[in-house]
């Protein structure tokens, strides 16, 4: 293992030189490229053990069979990467992603605007495309994220951004798909001096808080229907919800409010609904199913939250709750530097039930479904964006995931970045490296 | 004596006497007083005759005649002749008991004022506020006096007499030592007669009550507190003179001769309480919080005599299954469990009084006596606990507790023996004072009447109780009209609809005869008529017995250990184990052994090798499984019940005082192969706490917790958290680097004093010694100068390559060396200089960025530092990824390519050297001890479950036993939750889901407060 890593390092090295900065974002795709030879994991359930996966002008063209099928690559770069594992790149939903740089520098933060009521507020715009941690995202397998703002009520608009590029126009994947919601809390928690322990008692202002929401969500419906009006920012960047454009991510947590926060939304008919951060979830799970309302779940590298829980329940959850049905998705709850722990989640889930390749989805397919934009990515399917990396194993075990090249629509993207730089700068003044 | 007859008892003269006392008794002044009227003086001759009487908790006197005379006890007995002069009352079939006595009060003491937060955010209060030449730490209040401030409160006397006590001690519950209490009756005369002893006890606690200053601020900083008292007390004494003036020291002093009380409120508090008490020659009486029954055994051991409450939870509403997941197992076990604790500690045979105190309404004091006696406490005990306890542990019990000739007159008369629900409790005498409760007298007029109201007839039925009768006239067998009655000895008010369709009343208004009533009243349309009732019958006898609902009692569940979900009534015993055919981590030279039998006997491992065998062993098929050293965490804060003080230097506070054996925390890391951590302090000061070093030994107690004979430990920090940058306000001193390299500098320049000004005492001749003034011991300066003498080892909390430079170079300075450098994030930059220095690493995987101080945090650091020759580990610092421990060590593997068997010794035999524990753990190799991990899979693999996490050869976390426990804790639920349903069909008041959670510490924590990570 010493020797794959640091061979690929330094391989990885040559190709990027010298920087200070950033890595440099990668140029478009400007030949086919086909890999070849490797297991490919589609993000779908399926596997190729042998395939062929190839794209041209950022898109995939050609995912094979290699054993079945005979084609001619001549018009391809192609890799040989027989033995290794392809996948379709993670997507990391419910991020702060390019608004937070250092958490504990007020500077460095940009994702809460005051007021309780922003949907006119648009992630996009803070997006910083210098950050380091997108780096730190690509090196293990994780090429997109929502960036998403956070707090008051309705939060504002969040946009799916590539883990690359010059500028934020430029790293734009999914421009403000999403609105996120926070549901009140019906209980609230309080630290007890006398105890030293969280008690919760009721939210006394849930009703209220409540009834403001639906104030302001049918006055939305209602301004769409207008023919001539006076322009208002925050009702016209409601209006996608109605049509199906944008995707509600409702903010709940236990089994009540997420009942009620589902009703709300179906009564005001927002067509598009995804539950974010639902831990309760699984005491709900059959009505989530039969409202067909996807799951964005915290990292199961997680505390149970209650004492009684199994001391095992959130590592399982993401496998109950498919298994009741319901389709689920695995984000980082924690501080923005876990979420390139992203792929190992999964891998989590995978060690307490869940099948290796339906894993696989919950950081995919069932992500991009549950962003609403898996008409582009999440799956390893001729058409999609090109949209992938290469692993010497298995990226959702710490053993495996080590990856060698790695794709955002078909551009080679630099694997390296600051921490890689500082690896080799201090392994060379010990001697450690040559 | 049946209703009849009674009803037909004449009214006795005496009772019309008391009764006219009562109303027109009033407050006598003492001699010196100014007087604003004639003398009235009184001698207050009373006697008591043929009652039963008892004299004290376990002697009952029947037929006997108490004589009072000028508020005392005259005489009590059988055949005593009532002198002429004396009051008599004539108590034939009543009882008498000597009056309750509560001890722990705060009966005509002002309430505590709140201080609310207590956090650490604003700016500081390093310096007590206390006005005058009082101690130098706002929470030492030995100097106050109960006696000072006491005032009758009228109120709250006449609710505790009701209750039956006559006399209490009073206690202002605020600071750490809380000064003395008074000990005082529930007479109304003056201030000055009620109190009985001014200065009762001395008293202290575990909260630091009113005070505002900011230290200490947690449960180890409150001991540490009263430690240095101590010693600081004991160092004054022998001053003269003083060399300053401390009333609270001088109180301090003048108190030890009295009974110490110490309010300690859980059963973890109690040890820790009887702890500080070993230490300084004390025996505390306790007061404890009524969860003693979950550690009886440790209780027992203290040796303490115990004042404790009848506070029971109120039932939970758990009719929403959603809510009730807000309830935890621990929380409905002690709701059920609770009432049971009187009972466990009489079983146990330990001294006991029972107090008021802690109860949200005073009139659930009986009930919830008579519940711990439904529970299994003896009747005797119980009386006990309420009279003669209290007032031998107060030294009073020549005074109260039972009545013997010269005590004071505080006592009851009931209808009957004082726990029986039908008893009433009529009079309570305080020093000789009377004070109806209830009249004796109140006539019963339950039975049949014949009602006849202008010459027709009507069936009235009077039933209930005397003094709140209801009534009704019969129609016939299922028929009844509402009769609306006030019935008082002489008069009565009836009121009634005769027809139920007709809105008109026929009203009666009478006064009774020998045998009924007559009187007067008015027609629906106003006609005046006349009217008279006589009795026919008694009332038709009830079924008995129906609202006990049966007398098969119900059962309760077990105690647990720990008292928290996922405890189990019993703990793991040592077995002798045979895993055999597992691939065996050594963590030696052997490396990993692939097909390996391993044998574990009395807690050690005895063999590793092939084909073992042990026809005593339990055999545990170890195929495709791996077998390697318990994981040893390095920095951690699981199972402590707090973490941070805030003294720039508070190495004078100890992780080991607090250790929380019911933290849920401790089974969770257990599951994840974790055998043992160094619980550290946190990183709010330069200098930091001692360290606690643990073996994670779920269901023990806290002191079996820790790890016998280990080195010691204590925690260092640097940067932006000792420096408070995340508090803009903070005066508090360093607020930069800089400084924060003279607070070592000076700690350790004063522990080189501290220690010359000593050994200069400790070198003089005995003569002179005796004659010399003994230096001053300071638990500060003490511990500094372990770490100077290498009797203790720093683990210091680092990030940047600056300030990693600068304790080296402190500690080569005053010549010794760092231990370990925890965190250490920057490391990789200044790894030579580690290795020349000798200091170890114990650094996080990944984490990087959550503050500027960690912005070039590298996931090769550990690789860099290993590979430089820093004996490098992983550590955690927080209780999630502390159950992974193994998956972090996997990523060095994946980042920088280190070897599998190094990356795993960087959690197991690495941490196990840091902390100079590589002689007992940390390796798989005979004759070290049996903490060991049995794995499903690769354990360096996302897909790897500790299967067994084994400790001292006890299996402390078996995966399949976690499965049933899963189940078992359902069902335990389940079950509480019928009772807890019962309860509130019952009617008894609920409350709704008020869960509790416990912390999951970081290093930043202050109180909970400015919770970031590390």
């Amino acid at each position: 293992m010493k020797n794959i890593t640091l061979t690929l390092l330094i391989a990885l090295f040559v190709l990027n030189a010298a920087w200070a900065q950033t890595p440099v974002p990668a140029k478009a795709q400007s030949k086919p490229i086909a890999l070849t030879g490797a297991v490919a994991h589609l993000g779908n359930g399926q596997v190729i053990q042998n395939s062929i996966i190839a794209f041209d002008k950022g898109k995939l063209t050609l995912v094979l069979d290699a054993t079945t099928s005979k084609v001619d690559l001549s018009r391809y770069e192609a890799i040989n990467v027989a033995g290794k594992h392809v996948y379709p790149g993670f997507i990391l939903p419910n991020s702060q992603i390019g608004l937070q740089e250092v958490s504990s520098v007020r500077a460095m933060n940009d994702y809460t605007e005051r007021g309780e009521l922003n949907p006119n507020i648009r992630a996009l715009i803070s997006y910083n495309t210098d950050t380091e941690y997108t780096a730190s995202f690509r090196f293990n397998g994780v090429l997109l994220a929502e960036a998403t703002p956070t707090g008051g009520l309705i939060s504002g608009s969040s946009s799916v951004m590539e883990m690359e590029g010059w500028n934020w126009e430029d790293a734009a994947h999914t421009i403000d798909m999403g609105i996120h919601m926070n549901w009140p809390p019906m209980m609230r928690r309080q630290f007890d001096f006398n105890t030293f322990s969280f008690s919760e008692s009721a939210n006394k202002d849930y009703e209220k808080q409540v009834g403001e929401l639906e104030q302001f969500f049918v006055e939305a419906t209602a301004y769409g229907k207008l023919a001539t009006k006076e322009t208002n920012l925050k009702f016209e960047a409601m209006q996608g919800l109605f049509d199906g454009k944008k995707t509600l991510f409702i903010h709940a947590n236990n089994p009540k409010e997420i009942v009620a926060s589902v009703r709300f939304a179906q009564r005001i008919r927002v067509q598009r609904i995804t539950l974010v951060e639902g831990l309760g979830a699984y005491h709900v799970a059959e009505f989530l199913k039969e409202n067909k309302i996807p799951v964005i779940l915290p990292a199961t590298q997680n505390l149970p939250a209650r004492a009684d829980d199994d001391v095992d329940l959130p590592y399982k959850l993401p496998y109950l709750l498919s298994q009741a049905g319901v389709m689920v998705s695995i984000s980082n709850d924690g501080a923005l530097h876990g979420a390139r722990n992203l792929g190992f989640y999964a891998g989590t889930a995978v060690a307490y039930g869940m099948d290796k390749e339906e894993a696989l989805k919950t950081i995919t397919s069932n992500t991009a479904k549950a962003l609403g934009i898996d008409n582009r990515v999440g799956t390893l399917e001729v058409g999609k964006d090109a949209t992938l990396f290469v692993s010497h194993g298995d990226a959702l075990d710490y053993r495996g995931n080590v990856l060698t090249h790695a794709f955002i629509s078909g551009k080679m993207v630099a694997l390296p970045g600051n921490q890689q730089e500082l690896y080799e700068r201090y392994s060379k003044k010990y001697g450690q490296m040559k | 004596m049946t209703i009849t007859n009674y009803m037909k008892m004449k009214k006795s003269k005496v009772v019309m006497i008391l009764a006219l006392l009562f109303c027109g008794w009033t407050a006598r002044a003492q001699e010196t007083f100014p007087r604003n009227d004639v003398k009235d003086a009184r001698a207050g001759l009373y006697a008591f005759t043929n009652a039963t009487i008892v004299v004290d908790y376990q002697t009952s006197i029947q037929n006997a005649t108490l004589l009072v005379k000028n508020g005392k006890v005259e005489q009590v007995g059988t055949n005593i002749t009532v002198p002429k002069g004396y009051t008599s009352v004539d108590l034939k079939g009543k009882y008498i008991y000597p009056s309750l006595v509560d001890i722990y009060t705060n009966y005509g003491l002002s309430e505590v004022e709140r201080v609310r937060g207590g956090g650490f955010g604003g700016v500081e209060q390093i310096e007590s506020k206390t006005k005058g030449a009082y101690n130098a730490n706002q929470a030492i209040r030995s100097h106050y006096n109960a006696a000072d401030e006491f005032t009758m409160n009228s109120k709250v006397a006449d609710e505790m007499r009701k209750l039956g006590f006559g006399a209490v001690m009073t206690v202002k519950q605020d600071g750490l030592a809380r000064g003395t209490s008074s000990f005082v009756t529930l007479a109304e005369r003056s201030d000055n007669n009620a109190m009985l002893k001014q200065k009762a006890a001395a008293n202290y606690s575990l909260t630091k009550g009113s005070s505002t200053q900011n230290y200490p601020s947690s449960m180890m900083g409150y001991i540490a507190v009263l430690r240095q008292t101590y010693l600081d007390a004991e160092w004054f004494a022998g001053q003269n003179p003083r060399p300053f003036a401390d009333q609270s020291l001088e109180a301090w002093i003048q108190s030890q001769k009295l009974p110490q009380i110490f309010d300690a409120s859980t059963w973890m508090n109690i040890l820790r309480a009887d702890k500080i008490g070993d230490e300084f020659g004390v025996q505390y009486v306790i007061k404890g919080g009524g969860d003693e029954y979950k550690r009886i055994n440790e209780i027992k051991a203290t040796n303490a005599n115990l004042i404790i409450p009848v506070n029971y939870p109120e039932a939970y509403d758990v009719e929403d299954p959603f809510d009730a997941e807000r309830v935890s197992l621990a929380e409905m076990k002690h709701w059920e469990l609770a009432p049971t604790n009187l009972a466990a500690l009489e079983k146990a045979g330990i001294n006991f009084s029972i107090t008021t105190n802690g109860l949200k309404k005073l009139s659930d004091f009986i009930p919830n006596v008579r519940k711990a006696i439904e529970n299994g406490l003896s009747e005797t005990t119980a009386l006990k606990a309420l009279t003669s306890t209290p007032a031998q542990l107060l030294k009073v019990d020549d005074q109260v507790g039972s009545l013997k000739k010269g005590m004071l007159a505080n006592f009851i008369v009931t209808s009957g023996k004082i726990f029986d629900e039908k008893t009433t409790f009529f009079q309570n005498w305080v020093q000789g004072q009377p004070f109806e409760l209830k009249s004796m007298d109140t006539r019963d007029f339950s039975g049949n009447y014949n009602l006849t109201i202008n010459g027709k007839s009507y069936n009235l039925e009077v039933s209930g109780e005397a003094g709140s009768h209801k009534s009704k006239i019969k129609v016939n067998d299922t028929t009844s009209i509402d009769v609306t009655g006030i019935f008082s000895n002489d008069l009565i008010t009836l009121s009634f609809k005769p027809e139920k369709k007709n809105p008109e009343s026929i009203r009666l208004s009478g006064w009774s005869d020998a045998n009924g009533w007559k009187g007067k009243g008015q027609l629906g349309d106003g006609t005046w008529i006349t009217w008279n009732s006589s009795r026919t019958a008694d009332l038709a006898a009830k079924s008995p017995a129906k609202q006990n609902g049966g007398d098969k009692k119900e059962e309760v569940g077990k105690v647990i250990y720990p008292f928290v979900a996922h405890g189990t009534p019993s703990l793991p015993v040592a077995e002798t184990m045979l895993i055999k055919n597992a691939t065996v981590w050594t963590n030696e030279a052997d490396g990993i052994l692939p097909n390996t039998d391993i044998l574990i006997k009395d807690g050690k491992i005895l063999k590793i090798g092939k084909d073992l065998a042990d026809p005593a062993a339990k055999v545990i098929d170890g195929t495709g499984k791996h077998l390697t050293a318990g994981i040893i965490d390095e920095h951690s804060h699981v199972g402590a019940a707090s973490i941070n003080d805030v003294a720039s230097n508070s190495g004078m506070v100890r992780i080991g005082d607090n250790i929380d054996a019911e933290a849920i925390n401790v089974y969770r890391a257990l599951a994840g192969g974790v055998v043992a951590v160094q619980v550290l302090h946190g990183s709010a000061n330069p200098i930091g706490g001692q360290s606690a070093l643990i073996k994670l030994r779920w269901g023990e107690s806290p002191e079996n917790y820790k790890i016998q004979g280990a080195d010691g430990f204590i925690k260092f920090a640097l940067g932006e958290n000792v420096k408070r940058t995340g508090n803009p306000a903070s005066i508090r001193f360093p607020q930069t680097r800089m400084g924060v390299e003279q607070v070592f500098v000076d700690a350790f320049t004063n522990a080189r004093e501290y220690e010359k000004k000593w050994s200069a005492y400790n070198s003089l001749p005995a003569k002179e010694k005796a004659l010399a003034l003994k230096p001053r011991r300071d638990l500060v300066d003490e511990t500094m100068l372990e770490i100077l003498n290498k009797k203790r080892f720093i683990s210091c909390h680092s990030y940047v390559q600056s300030e990693i430079n600068m304790l080296m170079k402190v500690a080569e300075r005053f010549n010794f060396r760092i231990n370990t450098f925890t965190h250490i994030l920057e490391g990789y930059k200044v790894a030579d200089k580690m290795a020349q220095h000798g200091v170890a690493a114990s650094t996080f995987s990944d984490w990087w960025n959550y503050k500027w101080e960690v912005r070039y945090a590298i996931p090769y650091n550990a690789a860099i530092m290993h590979r430089a020759g820093v004996l490098t580990a992983i550590n955690s610092d927080d209780a999630e990824m502390g159950r992974r421990l193994n998956q972090e060590a996997a990523k060095s593997v994946k980042y920088a390519g280190i070897s599998e068997e190094d990356a795993l010794k960087m959690v197991t035999l690495n941490p196990a050297k840091m902390l100079h524990l590589d002689n007992q753990m940390g390796s798989v190799k005979a004759g070290k001890s049996a903490d060991v991990v049995l794995w499903t899979d690769h354990p360096l693999s996302v897909y790897a479950k500790a299967e067994k996490t084994i400790i001292d050869g006890k299996v402390y976390f078996d995966i399949e036993k976690d499965k049933q426990n899963n189940k078992d804790i359902e069902v335990d639920r389940a079950r509480i939750i019928q009772k807890l349903k019962n309860a509130k069909k019952s009617g008894v008041p609920t409350q709704r889901g008020e869960s509790r959670s416990q912390l999951d510490f970081h290093c930043d924590d202050v109180l909970g407060f400015e919770k970031t990570e590390d």
